[in-house]
């Protein structure tokens, strides 16, 4: 019988690692993931869809021995791929959280503060909107803190494309927002 | 335009070799032009970064409808007198999973007398429809929680059902039954308890007290 248990342990071991590893990732990377898909234009609840889609996705593939690197990534690609499908289903156009009313940052400041930074977050939202859709996604994905390599994992294109594409988008930016 | 300009954001994203990374800060010593593009691009990331949060905050309050913001702070004023009134009148016991309602329910009826005749008539449209997702709301809430009235009361709790085939094999249990989470949440927003129960389809709209 003990000749039984060895190779039962071992799918057991790696089922349990795998799920402590997706739980610690979901902390990590749920409110990042979340934040990418609104502002690609998902609504707050077709965000957590995708995202828990993304997360039981990730657990198939870690328990059926996938590989573990660049998980981060890895995430992100599903999850842009499923809101991509999505919005192709719903025939919408990406867009960089169009309709966001933006008076949700304005509740904790004073009211002049708020009016600035309405005006700021709306100056903002005219540049984002003249980006291409490639560096509306270079930009969001770098806010959610992945490298350039990853993004690149992510959007299907080379990191030198990253670079170029982050760096002309943030002085397209800065030139429109005239910081 | 500098030729290290092209360099700048990739040396502020951390994404460009040591070697390159030293070559680029030994030329912002040097160069005020270079100096003052990497504050411009700091500062366009920072609001860029603001500006993705604000967009999800808005996302979550875009069930709310688009004015209530005009009359929120006086709604949640009103809703915390109203309570004050209610509450030791009445005598009714609300469990703090009810209380959100009920502000709803109360706010808008405090707020209407408040605010000027301008503005009355939209506040009219909204009252109504409020009063009727709440009670509408009240309605379906009133079985739910007879059924569990064995349940804590004062724990917000959350009800999941879930077929059986989704966590036994096919034939492993009778047809028609299914299973019933129960999951508490504590004060912190993080689960507290969860109880799984079988359930049989047909029984679940039997109430205690019909």
């Amino acid at each position: 019988m003990s000749g039984d248990a060895a190779p039962l342990a071992l799918p057991f071991s790696r089922l349990s690692t795998c799920a402590s590893e997706a739980t610690t990732l979901y902390r990590e990377l749920r409110e990042p993931m979340l934040r990418y898909l609104v502002c690609l234009g998902l609504s707050s609840d077709e965000a957590q869809d995708v995202v828990q889609d993304a997360f039981l996705i990730l657990h198939r593939h870690l328990a059926s021995g996938g590989t573990q690197e660049n998980i981060r990534g890895w995430l992100f690609r599903v999850a842009h791929n499923q809101a991509r499908n999505r919005q192709n289903r719903y025939d919408r156009n990406f867009s960089a959280a169009s309709d966001a009313e933006i008076e949700a940052v304005s509740h904790q400041a004073t009211p002049e503060r708020a009016v600035l930074e309405k005006e700021k977050f709306q100056q903002l939202r005219k540049a984002i909107r003249l980006l291409t859709a490639s560096e509306r996604e270079c930009l969001l994905l770098r806010a959610s803190g992945l490298r350039y390599r990853e993004i690149g994992e992510v959007l299907g294109i080379a990191t030198s494309t990253v670079n170029d594409t982050v760096d002309r988008a943030i002085k397209k930016l800065a030139e429109k927002c005239n910081v | 335009m500098c030729d290290f300009s092209g360099k700048l954001i990739a040396w502020l994203d951390h994404e460009l070799p040591a070697e390159e990374a030293t070559v680029v800060e030994r030329h912002l010593q040097d160069c005020s032009e270079c100096r003052s593009s990497v504050d411009a691009y700091k500062k366009v990331s920072g609001e860029f970064d603001a500006y993705c949060d604000a967009a999800i905050a808005s996302s979550v309050r875009r069930g709310v409808p688009t004015w209530a913001p005009i009359t929120a702070a006086a709604g949640a004023a009103a809703a915390f007198v109203a309570l004050f009134l209610v509450i030791p009148r009445t005598r009714v016991e609300l469990p703090a999973f009810h209380l959100p309602q009920a502000a709803v329910a109360a706010s808008p009826a405090v707020v209407a007398a408040a605010v000027p005749a301008s503005v009355s008539s939209i506040q009219k449209i909204h009252r109504r429809r409020t009063v009727k997702s709440a009670s509408t709301r009240n309605a379906n809430a009133a079985p739910a929680q007879s059924q569990n009235a064995y349940l804590p009361p004062d724990e917000p709790m959350i009800q999941i059902a879930i077929p059986a085939d989704e966590i036994y094999p096919p034939g492993a249990v009778p047809e028609g039954m299914h299973f019933v989470a129960d999951l508490t949440i504590a004060a912190d927003g993080s689960a507290e308890g969860l109880r799984l129960r079988p359930r049989f389809a047909g029984f679940e709209r039997r109430t205690i007290h019909p």
